[in-house]
């Protein structure tokens, strides 16, 4: 579905993706961990078309997206929920949700069915859809970030740290509903810093390291991965002799 | 015949490569990032690993060769410190430093995938009984079979080095359907089944699962005409992985290398140049998904060549030629290889012998058998008492013994019986 190749970009003058390759078939869930900074999230911005890349491919159903403006990526069937910023806190529920269909057709029937799906998926957006973005909860606003992002029916859906910040039962809320919008047929490439949740859940994985892909597997051998152990749940070595 | 892992080994080639092409780059970023030789042999050749973006740019990688492993014995080509090693293994034979290899669990758990994928291609399945006549002590990839056949749900014999008539009469209790061993142990079996009349008919057996030592074709004739069983080849390096590299499939036109994990080059062993598709020349291989012990560009010393055209079997796996020859001197007695650096190494401990020897391999229908060594001893030595002989003749095969784990014959002699020098063959 999406293949990338030899991928660079930059801040300034400074490399934060160094020839990244990977790709992503449809119907996966590919999660990417990293520690902070190792541009996970500016992978993303590169995929939307918010950050620019040089060098390489982004190949997005056959169809070359380098260059493209980020609506026109939006239009191909990549949404980005970002990590901060993710609704629009001066508007409501509903019009967060009217927003997310923005770049589609505006066939009011179908768009009153898919908002029904939505609230099927988040009853509490329902109960909410009158209330100000700004005045939910954190995983209120999480559920709202997602459902205005299925109204623009993606076919990859790219989430940079859902949980962040949320509550552990919502956490484990939020992972189960990342799983059944994959069984509903939705493409996924997660961030996570919840390396474990996001192996668990995945079905493939890559680790970046300092703009590099360092480590790829599927979801249970890197979660067995003594590398990505020490990395992510907090163990260090000394020495190649350690035992 | 069904395949193991058709989603694999039916990839279209070009999704295959893209697939490598992705392994690659993170083969090269751990294996600088992990490995101090690697780093270092990056910044010598002046490559940046940032630079190594398509199969292509690996050609600027430098090879890394048998010497390299033994300079940076015991675990300096690790790519992971010693406690995700599950297994360390040590092959017997070679001279100079030894090489230790090591394995973590999931390195153990792709290997024994390779060698099941080998099974499952020939028509073993779970209702086969496996009878593997390897050596478990000395061929460390006997344990392979064990562990491939459990993962198909087939049974295991591990016979190992029990006699020819104890294992024919295995053969015949437990109907044993398939036999893993050495070609010229099959061979062997073969010679006791006329010695003792036994018939043919007698036995269970279908396929034979044969390799660890080069064997041709008319080898191949006489074990399936007189064990009435199809044979195949099976391939492997003992610096990576042995067998599970390559293995024959029912077509058996050529062997097919698992690109999945192995990316495989064929160059000209003098000019180090890649040659084309088709062309003989020696191996050369890249580990894409190993995790304990990268190699890149591993040169193999074997000689073969590589077809890329589709198998009538299915698989888009690239086929080699079964491997004859060698670019160095090794030479494999009984399935276990043996260096003439080692012999060398080991008559330089022994005073009055060498330095020079030579090494007459006795075959039998083009089979390596027994190894015999002929040494050079000094003319006080041959006009020495005859007991004084024997006991120094014991003496190097005592110490060749030790060294190599076969047993070798001696014969000492004067020095213009030995060829010179050093001289192998």
């Amino acid at each position: 579905m999406l293949k990338i190749k030899n991928i660079d970009a930059f801040f300034e003058k400074i490399q934060v993706l160094r020839r990244v390759s990977l790709h992503i078939e449809a119907g996966e869930i590919v999660s990417l961990i990293g520690a902070n900074g190792a541009g996970k999230t500016t992978l993303l911005n590169v995929i939307s078309g918010l950050h620019p890349s040089r060098n390489g491919s982004r190949v997005f159903l056959d169809v070359e997206t380098r260059g493209l403006k980020p609506e026109k990526i939006v239009a191909l069937g990549i949404l980005q929920v970002p990590e901060t910023e993710k609704v629009f806190n001066p508007l409501t529920v509903l019009e967060n949700l009217e927003l997310g269909a923005y770049l589609r057709s505006q066939d009011r029937g179908q768009l009153m069915e898919e908002m029904e799906q939505v609230y099927q998926l988040f009853p509490i957006l329902r109960d909410r859809k009158d209330q100000l973005a700004g005045t939910l909860s954190g995983g209120e606003r999480q559920m709202l970030a997602l459902g205005k992002a299925l109204m623009g029916q993606p076919k990859l859906l790219m989430l940079d740290e859902p949980s962040l910040g949320l509550a552990p039962t919502v956490v484990s809320e939020i992972f189960r509903i990342i799983q059944s919008l994959n069984e509903r047929g939705i493409t996924i490439l997660l961030v996570e810093q919840n390396a474990k949740e996001a192996l668990r859940i995945c079905r493939r994985a890559y680790v970046l390291d300092t703009g590099r892909i360092l480590l790829t597997g599927t979801g249970e051998e890197l979660l067995n991965n003594e590398e990505v152990k020490r990395a992510f749940l907090g163990k260090d070595y000394k020495g190649k002799w350690e035992r | 015949m069904p395949i193991f892992n058709p989603d694999v080994e039916t990839r279209e080639r070009k999704e295959l490569l893209e697939f490598q092409n992705e392994r690659l780059q993170i083969v090269v970023n751990q294996a600088y990032s992990h490995v101090d030789f690697y780093r270092k042999k990056f910044d010598e050749a002046r490559v940046n690993p940032d630079d190594i973006k398509n199969l292509e740019d690996l050609k600027r990688i430098p090879f890394t060769t048998r010497k390299d492993l033994m300079d940076n014995y015991p675990y300096g080509m690790f790519a992971v410190p010693l406690r995700d090693v599950v297994r360390l293994q040590f092959p017997m034979g070679l001279y100079g430093n030894p090489i230790v290899i090591g394995y973590t669990r999931q390195d153990l758990k792709i290997w024994r995938e390779l060698v099941a994928r080998i099974m499952v291609g020939i028509g073993i399945t779970e209702h086969d009984i496996i009878q593997v006549a390897f050596n478990y002590g000395l061929f460390f990839g006997a344990i392979r079979f064990n562990q491939s056949a459990e993962l198909i749900g087939a049974a295991v014999v591990p016979t190992s080095i029990a006699s020819a008539e104890v294992q024919l009469r295995i053969m015949q209790d437990f109907r044993s359907t398939v036999l893993a061993s050495t070609p010229s142990f099959a061979l062997h079996i073969i010679e006791t089944m006329k010695r003792k009349r036994i018939d043919p008919q007698t036995l269970s057996l279908k396929i034979g699962l044969l390799g660890a030592e080069p064997w041709s074709e008319s080898v191949r004739q006489v074990i399936e005409e007189n064990l009435n069983i199809k044979a195949y080849d099976i391939y492997g390096v003992m610096e990576l992985v042995e067998p599970g590299v390559a293995g024959e499939c029912s077509a058996r036109a050529g062997l097919h290398i698992f690109e999945d994990h192995f990316f495989a080059e064929v160059i000209d062993p003098r000019t180090g140049q890649a040659l084309s598709a088709g062309r003989e020349g020696e191996l050369v291989l890249t580990t894409l998904t190993t995790n304990a012990y990268p190699l890149l560009r591993y040169r193999t010393s074997d000689v073969t060549a590589l077809h890329y055209d589709r198998c009538s079997c299915g698989r888009t796996m690239v086929r080699m030629d079964r491997v004859i020859k060698r670019t160095d001197q090794m030479v494999s007695v009984r399935g276990i290889n043996v260096f003439p650096e080692k012999i060398e190494e080991v008559l330089a401990g022994i005073d009055g012998v060498g330095p020079g020897y030579s090494m007459e391999v006795t075959e039998k229908k083009g089979l390596n058998d027994r190894l015999k060594v002929l040494v050079e001893a000094s003319p006080e030595i041959l006009a020495a008492k005859e007991e004084k002989k024997i006991a120094l003749q014991e003496a190097v095969h005592l110490a060749l013994r030790r060294a190599i784990g076969l047993r070798v014959e001696v014969e000492i002699v004067a020095k213009d019986r030995v060829l010179g020098v050093g001289w192998r063959g």
